[in-house]
């Protein structure tokens, strides 16, 4: 159980303003960040994480204030950021390095408690019985579903993912996100994870926040998320998710015959998916 | 264009010092004439240089093709004892038993006496290559991971590349005869030659593979809260642990050469047996030394290939043939006694 307070956030890189005056209250949520590319969705995830410096305002876990990298903050990268060349159980164990002295880590002597947490955490992604192969051996999903583990290993109060599912399928975004969602739930943490794909936001989340130029646009829970908002968000883009949702797959099918972009194929894809 | 002399002043006009013509053209044949027998007159300066430098060369190493013709017999029948004949079900062929015969008599290879093994020569050769090989792998590891930009911000990473600089500018055969005061003409001189070797070619290999890591692991590790020497250990050498095993073998068989041929100037081993053999002009002896030592080099050539493109993911190991391993022992050994890495 915690609370996640941004007050009059902003961050400037030299003249360009990725973010200006956020702020947003999070409590036990899933929370999701909407918003285009360059929106400032994943320099609030890094200011948060303590990976870079806010120029303004402030940030407040259960009012302590963050400084730095924390360890009561699990990160899940798009790009999974994981060490290749080891086995998932490793690379789980590397969330509780900061338990453990570097002789210790080094010989893995961490106590039997990281050590069944890790594994622990696998089978909360459902991956127990793979967590003996290399990651590089692995699916882009099930990679990424380490990731989540590893966060969950650090035994965090807060889970931020910056766009866990954009390099996925489908079917693939689905099951991640099923067990992200399962993961915080199981774990009692708060969570804010950044999304392209509306359909899927408005699938798993309980809050939405949009960001638009570095701006806060709104901040609505899960009833309140209307294709007006997405509009406003997005601008008047044809083929966001939320729109097509009430569409048949032929409708779907007869959008792509009108308008051949990868943008609509894609979207059809998932409409066909849900 | 070079046409014969057909007019009158014509030799002065075939080598371009005739009388210069009235058309642009003309002037121009003239011209490249001119040019073509100053190349002419160079060439044969060349040949002329060339001839006088051979029969100072034959002067100097004494060539005497009358005593080469003379000798003939004498080569005979030293290729009579390099492959000495025999007939295996009255079929001519090599006395194989020979070779075999002289490596159990001199314990190239190694004996069992009263229950205890004593370790031939071919195993001093590999003892050199593996001792060196592990003696140098901490100061590798050292070197390597200090001469990373990502470790030691530069320019002091620079210290300890220089230092790697240095140690490959000299071949292996020279830090063991410059490491002789050190502990003698010994097998042991000839492992710390191969330990200083190896701390400058390993420790570079290491250096290259970490510069090609990437940088998502490393964040990934520091977002977990992990301290500095953490995050360089696994973020970032756990990147590479896999690549540092294949060039850890690969830096074995190259050391395994290196100490043959080290062997042949004093450090012991299959190449020290040889070189006695040698001065005793026992060819079939010889041979039996030449013939272990194509085994050994391909072997552990073969073996280190095999590990190499299994630890590799991609197949970028390009694994030889037998045959192969066998035709490039020579060159392969000659490459690593002088320090640079066979292929």
């Amino acid at each position: 159980m915690s609370t996640l307070k941004v007050e009059n956030l902003s961050k400037q890189y030299g003249d360009v303003t990725a973010l200006e005056d956020v702020s947003f209250q999070i409590e036990d949520e899933f929370a999701v960040l909407l918003g285009e590319s360059g929106a400032g969705k994943s320099t609030l995830l890094r200011c948060i994480n303590g990976l870079t410096d806010p120029t303004e305002g402030s940030i407040s876990l259960d009012d302590e204030p963050i400084t730095g990298s924390q360890t009561e903050i699990g990160m899940i990268f798009q790009q999974h950021n994981l060490v290749d060349g080891v086995s998932a159980y490793l690379n789980a164990l590397t969330g509780s390095l900061n338990r453990v002295s570097m002789l210790k880590s080094m010989l893995q002597w961490q106590s039997r408690e990281d050590k069944l947490r890790a594994l622990e955490a696998l089978e909360t992604v459902g991956l127990l019985d793979e967590s003996h192969q290399r990651v590089s051996q692995m699916s882009g999903g099930q990679q990424q579903r380490v990731g989540i583990a590893r966060a969950l290993v650090q035994d965090p109060r807060l889970l931020l993912a910056d766009e866990p599912v954009a390099s996925l399928d489908p079917s693939s975004a689905e099951t991640v996100m099923g067990y992200l969602r399962k993961a915080a739930k199981e774990h009692d943490v708060t969570a804010l994870v950044s999304l392209h794909q509306v359909n899927i936001a408005a699938h798993f989340g309980d809050r939405f926040i949009g960001l638009r130029d570095g701006r806060k646009l709104f901040d609505v829970g899960r009833d309140e998320l209307t294709p007006e908002l997405i509009d406003d968000l997005y601008g008047s883009v044809e083929t966001v998710g939320l729109a097509d949702q009430e569409k048949t797959v032929e409708e779907a099918l007869d959008a792509i015959g009108d308008d051949p972009s990868e943008g609509a194929a894609e979207d059809a894809q998932r409409g066909i998916e849900a | 264009m070079s046409a014969p002399p057909s007019e009158g002043d014509s030799l002065a006009a075939y080598f371009g010092y005739g009388e210069i013509g009235d058309s642009p053209a003309e002037q121009k044949l003239q011209d490249m004439k001119r040019r073509k027998t100053k190349r002419r007159l160079w060439m044969l300066a060349g040949l002329l240089a060339t001839g006088l430098l051979f029969y100072a060369s034959l002067r100097v190493i004494g060539f005497n093709l009358a005593e080469l013709v003379g000798q003939l017999d004498q080569f005979y029948e030293a290729l009579l004892e390099y492959f000495p004949p025999t007939t295996y079900f009255g079929i001519p062929f090599v006395d194989l038993g020979a070779y075999v015969s002289f490596m159990i008599e001199e314990n190239l290879i190694l004996t069992v006496e009263e229950g205890q093994i004593v370790w031939g020569a071919m195993f001093v050769t590999m003892a050199v290559a593996f001792a060196g090989t592990v003696l140098g792998l901490p100061l590798a590891l050292f070197f390597g991971v200090m001469s990373s930009e990502r470790v030691i911000p530069y320019p002091f990473n620079f210290v300890f590349r220089g230092t790697m600089s240095l140690i490959r500018a000299i071949p292996g055969l020279v830090w063991f005869l410059i490491l002789i005061p050190l502990a003698g003409v010994t097998p042991f001189t000839g492992a710390l030659a191969i330990m200083v070797d190896t701390t400058g070619y390993l420790g570079r290999l290491f250096t290259d593979e970490l510069e090609e890591i990437e940088d998502g692991p490393i964040e990934g590790i520091r977002s977990t809260g992990a301290n500095r020497s953490q995050i360089v250990s696994f973020g970032m050498l756990s990147q590479v642990f896999r690549q540092f095993i294949a060039w850890i073998a690969f830096d074995l068989e190259h050391n395994v050469r290196a100490a043959i041929g080290l062997g042949i100037i004093g450090a012991g081993g299959l190449g020290l047996e040889l070189y006695i053999q040698r001065q005793t002009f026992n060819y079939t002896e010889m041979m039996a030394c030449i013939i272990l030592i194509f085994l050994l080099a391909a072997s552990v050539e073969l073996a280190s290939q095999r590990v190499r493109s299994a630890l590799r993911d991609d197949d970028d190991v390009e694994t030889s043939g037998i045959i192969e391993a066998f035709a490039n022992a020579p060159r392969n050994i000659l490459a690593s006694t002088m320090g640079r890495r066979g292929q």
